[in-house]
């Protein structure tokens, strides 16, 4: 795909996704980058939709809380423990 | 994908191939990951600590049965999203009778242009899950993610927050690569908005 170098907003805001996701070459990248050097608009969106991706990978960066974390490795235990060769126990 | 994303599968693949040949610690460490998937996305998407911790249990001992039979350990990520997924979509099944949970976290795909849908409705009685989802996320977060449309924030969840690739979204939700796409969009643009106005 090649947009056109005197992209709209329009044109623009259909694409800030696939710019984001570095799905653009580099010369669509710098059709997107030409408009929002001129548009406010577009370059506080652009801004707004990079904070917005970057506060949702830190929140999948959160461990879980540790009361649930601990029942998950209980869980685990008693699991494995259920399931020992030993204990003639046969996973299904 | 993104190259975290990549190396994200590659160590759940090598997980995979761990647990299988009998590895008690990379078991262990998939059971783990499987539970904490099935943890954040079923508190995210479907806001039900209960439920959560159900789905938990079961992403668990799927896993577990599971790992052995797999043939092609760079799948299993989606494998393992697809099962959590489903497990949500019969916990919001079998609550067909309460009002609060009437919508299934299918229904609403359409409803995504600002309407509001059942998920929306504030429910005060489930105020203690959503003070547990405010803590862990973060409470901007958390009120910006409750306005989408549950397939939207199921989207964002796995897409955004997870990591996951577009491909595999696609692959989990049954939709083109083309739909994902757009719908990320969208929901994007919404969930910037709502964050900008808190």
């Amino acid at each position: 795909m090649t947009l056109p170098p005197d992209l709209t907003c329009r044109g623009a805001l259909a694409m800030i996704s696939a710019y984001l996701d570095g799905d653009l070459g580099a010369t669509d990248c710098a059709a997107i980058e030409r408009h929002c050097q001129r548009c406010r608009q577009c370059a506080g969106l652009l801004d707004g939709l990079r904070d917005t991706i970057g506060l949702c990978r830190e929140a999948g960066d959160r461990a879980l809380p540790e009361p649930i974390r601990t029942r998950a490795q209980a869980r685990i235990r008693r699991l494995l423990e259920r399931e020992k060769p030993s204990s003639g126990g046969q996973r299904n | 994908m993104n190259p975290s994303g990549e190396a994200t599968r590659a160590a759940y693949a090598a997980l995979v191939r761990g647990a299988s040949t009998g590895d008690r610690d990379a078991m262990e460490r998939l059971l783990m990951r499987a539970q904490e998937v099935a943890y954040r996305f079923s508190l995210l998407v479907c806001g039900d600590q209960a439920d959560a911790e159900d789905v938990m249990q079961d992403a668990l001992l799927k896993t577990y049965q599971h790992v052995g039979r797999i043939e092609d350990p760079e799948a299993f990520r989606t494998w393992l999203y697809t099962t959590v997924r489903n497990a949500c979509l019969v916990k919001r099944r079998r609550r067909a009778g309460e009002p609060a949970h009437l919508e299934s976290i299918e229904q609403g795909t359409t409803a995504t242009r600002g309407e509001a849908s059942n998920v929306d409705v504030p429910d005060k009685s489930r105020l203690p899950d959503q003070v547990v989802i405010d803590r862990w996320i973060g409470k901007r977060l958390s009120q910006a993610l409750r306005t989408l449309p549950a397939p939207l924030r199921a989207l964002v969840v796995m897409r955004e927050i997870e990591g996951l690739s577009t491909r595999e979204v696609a692959t989990i939700m049954g939709i083109s690569e083309a739909s994902v796409k757009t719908r990320l969009h969208r929901a994007r643009v919404k969930l910037r908005r709502q964050l900008e106005g808190l």
